[in-house]
Parts: structure tokens; sequence; C-alpha cells
């Protein structure tokens, strides 16, 4: 049962992974669609206004082949028989976790409770810091610990992959790993916020 | 069949073969005999092996066979070659 969750790519092959992770891809872009919600970055979620059906689609193929590619280039450089296809599938998979939080912005729960939060901090606002409901805090409070778990779970998916992918051992692929994901949170943040779509 | 050790119980260096016996009518041959290098892996890395040789050298037909992944299985023959780099050096 652990190998599931934590571990799938020591167990299972390279066919299942990749036809898991691009269904998930896609029905996460769907899901995120219809709740608002923009993967705008590597590590990025945000709940926003309006939305059209191509960009939460379009912003988790970006974020994929960005993490793909930086990620097998490290790979490659620790061992040289890395197959692209057991990197593309440990992001595809280490992805899905973060394709299930928009669905607690069900009636827009989150992105309301962010902004009546957001508009107590502006100087000057019409609302202050101790109008703010204990229910938005709340919600606030419980989608930031989801969330940092969910982040978790991520890194830890995306790192086991990337660890049987590339048979990294010791400290240095851990460094390069992290390195991996600043460089292609940054990458992907640009590449999203450059292209129009 | 009894597990063969591979170190010294006692100062943990490698073992040689110090006698050889027919199994048929029990003559015994003594002197000093190095292990083969195959040998003196483990008995899973020595089955490994094994399989990989009755596979024809496939790696993927032996991930179907065994239900783990390619990576998995290239990383565990990766593993026996370094091991054997290391025992053929010494």
């Amino acid at each position: 049962m652990k190998t599931i969750f934590i571990d799938p790519f020591k167990k299972y092959q390279e066919n299942t992974l990749f036809i898991i992770g691009t269904t998930s891809l896609i029905l996460g872009s769907l899901l995120a669609y219809l709740l608002f919600a923009r993967f705008d970055g590597v590590l990025d979620l945000h709940f926003v206004p309006h939305i059209t059906i191509w960009q939460p689609l379009l912003d988790n193929i970006i974020n994929t082949s960005v993490l793909t590619g930086i990620l097998f280039m490290i790979a490659k450089y620790i061992n040289k028989k890395t197959r692209i296809i057991d990197i593309l599938n440990s992001v595809l998979i280490a992805r899905i976790p973060y394709y299930i939080l928009p669905l607690f912005n069900i009636n827009n729960y989150i992105a309301d409770a962010g902004n009546e939060l957001a508009n107590a901090i502006i100087p000057n606002s019409a609302i202050k810091p101790e109008d703010i409901s204990i229910a938005a805090l709340l919600i606030i409070i419980f989608f930031a610990i989801l969330t940092i778990t969910v982040l978790i779970g991520y890194i830890t998916l995306l790192y086991n992959g990337y660890k049987v992918a590339s048979h990294a051992k010791g400290a240095k692929p851990i460094i390069l790993f992290c390195i991996a994901i600043i460089a292609a949170e940054i990458v992907s943040k640009m590449l999203i916020t450059a292209i129009p779509y | 069949m009894k597990k063969m050790p591979l170190q010294c119980p006692s100062c943990t260096h490698h073992l040689e073969v110090s006698e050889l016996s027919c199994t048929n009518c029990d003559t015994k041959i003594v002197g000093r005999y190095a292990l083969p290098d195959l040998a003196k892996l483990h008995p899973e890395d020595q089955d490994f092996i094994l399989q990989f040789v009755l596979n024809s050298g496939s790696l993927k037909k032996m991930a179907l066979q065994m239900g783990i992944s390619y990576p998995t299985m290239r990383n565990r023959l990766d593993d026996i070659i370094g091991k054997l780099q290391t025992i053929t050096i010494k």
C-alpha cells in the first residue's frame, strides 16, 4: 500500500504510470477550470475570477515540460543511463496531489476568504483586520496546512521518482534536485507570464 | 542447501576453497582454490544474474516477470556491476 502512494516508481511499469499521469493531468486541468484555479508555476496554485478551459491545461503542460526538462538534465548528469520517460512519469505522478487542491474552492470558499483577508491587510481599506470573520480565517488556515501537506507529498513523490530514474545516491543528487526545483519554478513562472493564452 | 559463507567470521577476510569432494565416490581433493568472482556475490545477486542470462539479457522481460519497474531492475543490475567491479579490483 505504501508503495502505491509514496513510491510507485519502483513497482509500476512506465506505460501504466504514463497513462495514469496524463489522464490525471487532463482531469486535473478540467477540475481547475471548473473551480477557477490556475497552476501558474511549478509550485503555484492561485484562484482567479476569470478563466478559459485552455489556461489550466497549458499551465500544467508548461509546468510538466519545464520540470521534466530541468530534472532530466541533472539526472542525466548524475547517471548517463537515465531515460526521459522515467523522469516524465515522476513529474506526471508527483503532480497528482496538486490537482486535488482546487476541489476545496467549491463555491469559491477559498478565493472569497483569501480576498477578505487581502482587503483587510490593505492600508486605508474600509475593512479592518478586526473585521475578518473567524470562518474566513479558519478556511485560510485549513487550506494553508492542506497546501503544505500536499506540497510535501508532491516533493516526496518527485524525489522518489527522480531517485529511481537516476539511481541517485548521496548528498550531491539531493542538492541538485533542490536547485532543479527552484530553477523550474522560475522558468515556468516566467513562461506562463510571458506567453499570452 | 546450506548458505555458503563468503567472509571469514573471525576477521571478515574473503574465503577460499580448501577441499573439494566427489558426490559419487567421496574422493577428496585438498588444495587452495580461489572462488570464481560470481560465487563471491550474495545468493540473491547470483540469482539475479542467472535470471538475467535466462531472459537473454532483457531487463524489460525480467521487470514484467518480477512485477517491478524497469529502472528498479536496471538499478539492481548497476549495483551488482559495482559489486563485481570491487571484487575484481580486490
